[in-house]
């Protein structure tokens, strides 16, 4: 790709109103009076429709055009930096573009159906085009500031629209943890984005980014980074890793995401699973030059113990959503650890397959779980509807929901023919060469991931066989129960994703995935050589992993696996990972904080509060003593003057006899004294 | 001969009587009667001395100026009396106390 | 045009005043127009307020605006020369912005009396004092008029807190008073001593016009404040006593920690169109006064203690934040918030670059704005069952949607949602904070760090109290009798909220009505503080 800029007014137009239109749909439904309600999904669903009508002539011009579109405006000034506004197409933005509004569509018209009845009908398609909105918009910006605007704004729909139902009191809990741990992410980005924006003084992409920007042409050397201590590259490079860690739930961030399935199952499809976190390796496919060889290392070996990890944890879940909801870590993980390898064409090209066959399964499981809810209600059971434990023989009741979910499934797995065959094996592929290269430990790397995608089969299997097949475990007699009725609404966006699973999407050859055309787009970043060998490899390992799978769980009320060992309290309990971040994280915070309030009624405003008590004090002595000394003394000369005058007044009393006797005595004192001296 | 000193003696006794008299009795004309005493006792002291003076018995006269005088002043001194009896219906000097103010 | 601005409210005070008491009713209407005719004037004065280089301000007298300069009190002390006190004032890019956003808090405020109920003459009255003196304090260029609005604000508030507060409303008004008293008999001192100092190139006199104070040619040579001649006052320099003092007594205001504690208390207590305009208008002042008294005057201790600013902006952010993390009162919580709130200011304004100043006017402009929302909105419930503490409730969004709607807009505009001005004001404070170690040194980058945190246990303070208090099903410590007592929003209420809300977000979206206006300001200030 050259970096010419071509100001093509027409597309410009065309992305604002594919981003703009989903905006408005939310002003809309938001206004909407009460008694319209109704319309409210088919006003999200018709800008989502159209929106994706614009994004695909858009892709259609700037995919493999060599084209950059990158347009601004100015859009404030602060001293002498000019912060602009504007839009940046290229290969990535487009795909992306184009992406969610794929997957933006299906999950639209599903929800139409999903969420009829709902009192929160309208509120619901408002968040989901704000959302989407926030999404489309988050991948077309062009500069930082208005990268981390938006890239916020999707975690705050993320946010409502876990928390939809506000009155449950464990969806309220789980979109609180999802927001603060995002701002966790956010923080790492908006510092990066002010080192970045102190080194370089701009916030535009294309500038910093691109292959002759200035990221590149500023190399880290003897310490130094341009003028600035190296110090300041690692810590921009950290604070972005952790905006990619907490928006893609990887370690140590993940722990959001499985709770965040406390919101309506369409919206996992969509935000978590499909798009929203996706967004954390889209950053780093924007800012992919920012790294260095060893930061790519680090990320290589956290998105591989992250996928690892997130594969043992779903092994023993039951929860329907929550197992899905790890698997997506797991599949992230792989992506992040892509980018790590420099798989930059493979990463987002698992993105994009990931994303049609996880948000496939998800709306599989909201289907399920809409059956076993109905059977709940039915049957009057006080069971949980997400359980699969409680699942079974659902295949023979629902059978295009069975068909769709092997689809999806397989895809998962990444077996022959699906398009998860031909992303997560090149990924794979990537990692080996990778750490043939490297050598030593880091052969680790693609042994973990092979590990992780026999466990992947392992768990899918699983879910399959306890959801699908077998007998219903609440002890009802499927036959006789007519199923949910699967329509338009439901039925059309299923084939479509499964549809999207399957390899013919991506490339003719169900076995290269060199030709496809995802990989192509990004021929700027190296491929490297194709294998063969080791897919079929994994591919027969798979294979073997799911009989094995089938085998265990096919039998009916067996628990094969012993479920006291310490490996399987460690996966069942997801690695205590909530449990040690409240005890180690929340609960210091919130002693902190009382104590610190404690600090400040206590020692500072005790401190206030004691100078007021001394001066008070002070005061009442200085009133003692102006009472009792200063005044005292002016009281005793008086009284000593009264004393006197009272003694001389004796004199006077009018009482001649003893004028006289005064006379006498003072005469006869005269003498006396005057005989004596 | 009777030597001077008897005289003294007799007249200071005298004045002492007087003065007794005239600061302790609680009665006007006992006061007065006191200083009646205080007077014959300067007479008499007059009287002796003036033996000393034998060219013309200046003691003797004013002796007897003295009597006269103290005639005349109790006189007019128990008008006094009289007066404020009338005035105050006391002759008690202690309760008479105006002079003070 | 600024003198009519200052004391318009004054005579609608007097007619007040004048009226028989049987017009009671109509003295809130009054009170109302007064600020909608001030709020007038100040969206005129906004919208013919010059822009460009020419029009900086800060120390040059020539490049102010709306300028109204006349001589006040002059007293010929014979030998000790002439006393010259100007009635000056005048606004540059710093105060245009934060007048708009008085006389628009002022507005709030009014509306927000509504649920004052007893003395309504003495309390509007005392209302519109204080809204002339703020008025005044943005506007005023001579320090003793300037000192006189700053002090002329305190008695008003007293009376305000201590007579129409809460429970314990005598305690906080007192220690409201004595605290902010304690900072400005110091002020009084440095004043003296600066007037001593300066004077007037063109009379001669000793003058208190705080643009000549920015000259260091105006000192006299050997005065206490001189440049040149480092005088010292108990072996400091007597400049940088001057400095503290200043600082000292606006930190009161602003208020940074440890000076803080009288806010909570205050806020508590006060009734709300006081805490409103407590938080709204009064806080901005510190940071105000910090900005054209202690940088204008003081530019070089202002540079040397740089750090020390940023540092106390930064614990500021990170211990109001965790104080409003701990609390139970709901309104408490938000006074607390405000302590972190205004260390962005703080930390913006130490940095001593342009980003980081104008992040800092942003900050305060946008949090006059929110907190004034915020306030209000727990006035509401206040009103309605006279409880706020946050145990007490839970799962309000189900019985006052509306009301839910304005608290989550009002709280994610807090804790710094991007498309709302906090986002603005706190980025740039940052990247001002961090800039400003690879451009001046003054602060080291860790600062900006840990003040980025605050942002952190913003969300956390924020969204627990929305969790606890409006999620979950209904709750209420009061029972049936609670919940119909807390109905929805009124018209009134809505027309209120309604208007800030737009404000907010409008000054996300086009944070440029801020920032062009200030720009000019903002640079002649840092081109002012380098030169020195």
């Amino acid at each position: 790709m050259e970096t010419n800029l071509i100001t093509d007014t027409s597309t410009t137009n065309l992305t604002l109103l594919a981003v703009l239109l989903p905006l408005l749909a939310f002003v809309i439904n938001f206004l909407l009076p009460k008694h319209q309600f109704k319309w409210a999904g088919l006003v999200a669903t018709s800008a989502i429709f159209l929106s994706l009508i614009f994004s695909a002539i858009i892709f259609s011009r700037v995919w493999e055009s060599s084209h950059i579109l990158h347009q601004h405006l100015v859009w404030f000034t602060i001293g002498d930096t000019h912060v602009y506004a504007g839009l940046l197409l290229n290969n990535l933005s487009v795909l992306m573009l184009l992406l969610v509004n794929l997957i933006a569509l299906p999950v639209h018209i599903y929800s139409i159906a999903y969420m009829k009845g709902d009192e929160n009908y309208n509120r619901y398609f408002a968040y989901l085009s704000f959302f989407c909105f926030s999404m489309l918009a988050l991948v077309v910006v062009d500069n930082l500031v208005l990268f981390y605007s938006f890239w916020e704004l999707v975690g705050f729909s993320s946010y409502l629209l876990i928390g939809f139902w506000y009155k449950k009191e464990k969806a309220v809990k789980a979109n609180k943890k999802a927001f603060i741990m995002n701002r966790i992410g956010d923080i790492g980005l908006l510092t990066a984005i002010i080192i970045i924006f102190t080194q370089f003084h701009t916030f535009d992409i294309e500038q910093l980014f691109s292959a002759k920007g200035l990221v590149v042409e500023t190399i880290l050397k003897n310490g130094l980074w341009g003028a600035l201590p190296a110090s300041y590259q690692y810590l921009a490079c950290a604070g972005i890793f952790m905006a990619v860690f907490a928006k893609s739930a990887q370690f140590p961030l993940h722990t959001w995401l499985p709770d965040a399935m406390e919101g309506p199952t369409a919206v996992s499809a969509l935000i978590h699973a499909a798009t929203m976190v996706a967004a954390g390796v889209f950053l780093l496919g924007r800012v992919y030059s920012f790294f260095t060889p060893s930061e790519l290392d680090i990320l290589a070996i956290i998105g591989c113990f992250t996928s690892f990890m997130a594969a043992t944890i779903a092994l023993t879940q039951n929860d329907l959503k929550r197992i899905l909801a790890y698997s997506t870590i797991s599949q992230l993980g792989y992506m992040v650890m892509a980018m790590g390898v420099g798989a930059y064409s493979q990463s987002l090209f698992h993105l994009v397959t990931h994303a049609f066959f996880k948000c496939l399964l998800f709306l599989v499981a909201g289907m399920v779980i809409h059956q076993m809810q109905h059977l709940k209600e039915e049957q009057q059971l006080d069971t949980d509807p997400q359980n699969i434990q409680n699942m079974g023989g659902l295949g023979k009741q629902m059978p295009l929901l069975f068909l769709v979910a092997i689809i999806g499934g397989l895809a998962l797995v990444g077996f022959p023919f699906t398009s998860g065959f031909l992303s997560k094996d090149s990924i794979l592929v990537q990692t080996a060469s990778w750490s043939w290269a490297k050598g030593g430990a880091f052969y680790l790397v693609p042994i973990v991931s092979v590990i992780t995608t026999l466990l992947t089969a392992f768990y899918v299997t699983r879910l399959i066989v306890k959801v699908f097949l077998g007998k219903s475990k609440l002890g009802i007699d499927l036959a006789n129960q007519h199923p949910a009725k699967i329509n338009l609404a439901y039925s059309i966006p299923l084939v479509f994703l499964a549809a999207c699973s399957l390899f013919l999407v991506f490339s003719l050859n169900p076995f290269s995935y060199l030709n496809s055309w995802v990989i192509k787009g990004f021929s700027l970043y190296p491929v490297g050589e194709g294998n063969i060998w080791l897919p079929i490899v994994i591919s027969l390992l798979s294979t073997l992993f799911v009989v094995f799978a089938y085998l265990i769980y096919s039998r009916p009320n067996k628990n094969i696996i012993p479920q006291q060992g310490f490996f399987y309290k460690l996966s069942y309990h997801e690695w205590y990972f909530d449990l040690y971040y409240q005890k180690l994280i929340v609960t210091p915070i919130l002693l902190l904080a009382n104590g610190l309030f404690w600090f400040d009624r206590v020692i500072i405003d005790g401190f206030v509060n004691l100078l007021a008590k001394i001066t008070i004090t002070l005061s009442k002595v200085a009133a003692w003593t102006d009472r009792n000394i200063v005044d005292g003394f002016l009281n005793f000369i008086v009284a000593l003057a009264e004393a006197i005058a009272n003694f001389t007044r004796k004199f006077q009393g009018g009482k001649v006899q003893y004028y006289l006797f005064s006379m006498l005595v003072i005469l006869l004192v005269l003498f006396i004294l005057k005989t004596v001296f | 001969m009777i030597p001077l000193i008897n005289y003294l003696v007799v007249s200071v006794t005298l004045f002492c009587i007087g003065m007794y008299m005239v600061l302790s009795k609680h009665n006007a004309i006992q006061i007065l009667i006191g200083i009646e005493l205080m007077l014959n006792a300067a007479n008499l002291n007059l009287v002796a001395f003036g033996k000393y003076d034998s060219a013309n018995n200046a003691g003797q006269i004013f002796t007897l100026f003295t009597i006269v005088m103290a005639a005349a002043t109790t006189a007019v001194a128990l008008a006094i009396i009289l007066n404020v009896y009338k005035q105050y219906k006391t002759i008690d000097p202690d309760k008479i106390d105006k002079l003070g103010d | 045009m600024l003198s009519l601005l200052i004391f318009s409210p004054l005579l609608f005070g007097f007619i007040i005043a004048v009226m028989p008491s049987r017009l009671r009713t109509s003295f809130k209407y009054i009170t109302l127009l007064a600020t909608l005719l001030q709020l007038g004037l100040s969206i005129w004065i906004y919208l013919n307020f010059k822009t460009g280089a020419a029009f900086g301000g800060i120390n040059h007298e020539a490049q102010f605006q709306f300028m109204q300069k006349l001589p006040w009190i002059n007293l010929d002390l014979g030998t000790l020369g002439k006393m010259q006190v100007d009635y000056f004032v005048g606004i540059d890019g710093l105060s245009v912005t934060l007048l708009v956003m008085t006389s628009l808090v002022m507005v709030i405020a009014a509306l927000a009396s509504w649920e004052i109920t007893s003395n309504l003459k003495g309390f509007f009255i005392l209302f519109l004092i204080l809204d002339m003196a703020v008025t005044g304090v943005f506007c005023s260029l001579d320090f003793f008029l300037f000192y006189i609005f700053y002090e002329l604000m305190l008695l008003p508030l007293y009376f305000l807190i201590g007579m129409w507060g809460g429970a314990r409303r005598e305690y906080a008004a007192i220690k409201f008073f004595l605290y902010t008293l304690f900072g400005s008999v110091f002020m009084l001192l440095v004043m003296v001593g600066l007037y001593l100092s300066v004077t007037d190139p063109a009379t001669g006199n000793h003058t208190f016009n705080m643009v000549q104070m920015m000259n260091p040619a105006n000192y006299q040579h050997g005065s206490v404040f001189s440049v040149l001649s480092h005088q010292t006052i108990f072996g400091f320099s007597a400049r940088s006593v001057g400095f503290v003092v200043l600082f000292i007594a606006f930190a009161i205001k602003v208020p940074v920690v440890p000076l803080h504690t009288w806010l909570p208390d205050a806020h508590v207590e006060a009734p709300t169109p006081v805490s409103i305009i407590l938080a709204g208008i009064l806080l901005k002042i510190g940071g105000y006064g910090i900005i054209r008294i202690c940088l204008g005057i003081f530019p070089e201790v202002a540079t040397m203690g740089a750090y020390w600013l940023g540092l106390l902006g930064v614990i500021s952010i990170l211990y109001g934040a965790m104080n409003a993390l701990a609390q139970q009162d709901l309104k408490r919580m938000i006074a607390y918030s405000s302590v972190s709130h205004m260390g962005f200011v703080l930390l913006g304004i130490a940095s001593q670059t342009t980003e980081g100043i104008s992040g800092a006017v942003m900050q305060m402009v946008s949090h006059g704005f929110l907190s004034t929302m915020l306030f209000f909105l727990v006035g509401i419930i206040y009103n309605r069952v006279h409880d706020r503490s946050i145990n007490n409730f839970k799962g309000l969004a189900t019985i006052m949607p509306k009301y839910t709607l304005f608290v989550m807009i009002a709280f994610f505009a807090s804790l710094g949602l991007p498309g709302f001005s906090a986002f603005i004001g706190e980025a740039f404070s940052l990247t001002g904070a961090f800039k400003s170690s690879s451009t001046n040194g003054l602060l080291p980058y860790w600062l900006s760090v840990c003040g980025s945190l605050g942002i952190l246990l913003g969300a956390a303070y924020f969204l627990w109290t929305l969790q606890r208090m409006f999620f979950g099903e209904v709750n209420l410590k009061g029972g049936a009798v609670w919940q119909t007592a807390l109905s929805d929003l009124n018209l009134r209420e809505k027309l209120t909220l309604i208007p800030i809300a737009i404000m907010v977000l409008v000054l996300g979206l086009m944070p440029s009505l801020v920032f062009s206006k200030i720009n000019d300001s903002v640079l002649a200030l840092i081109s002012y503080l380098q030169t020195k």
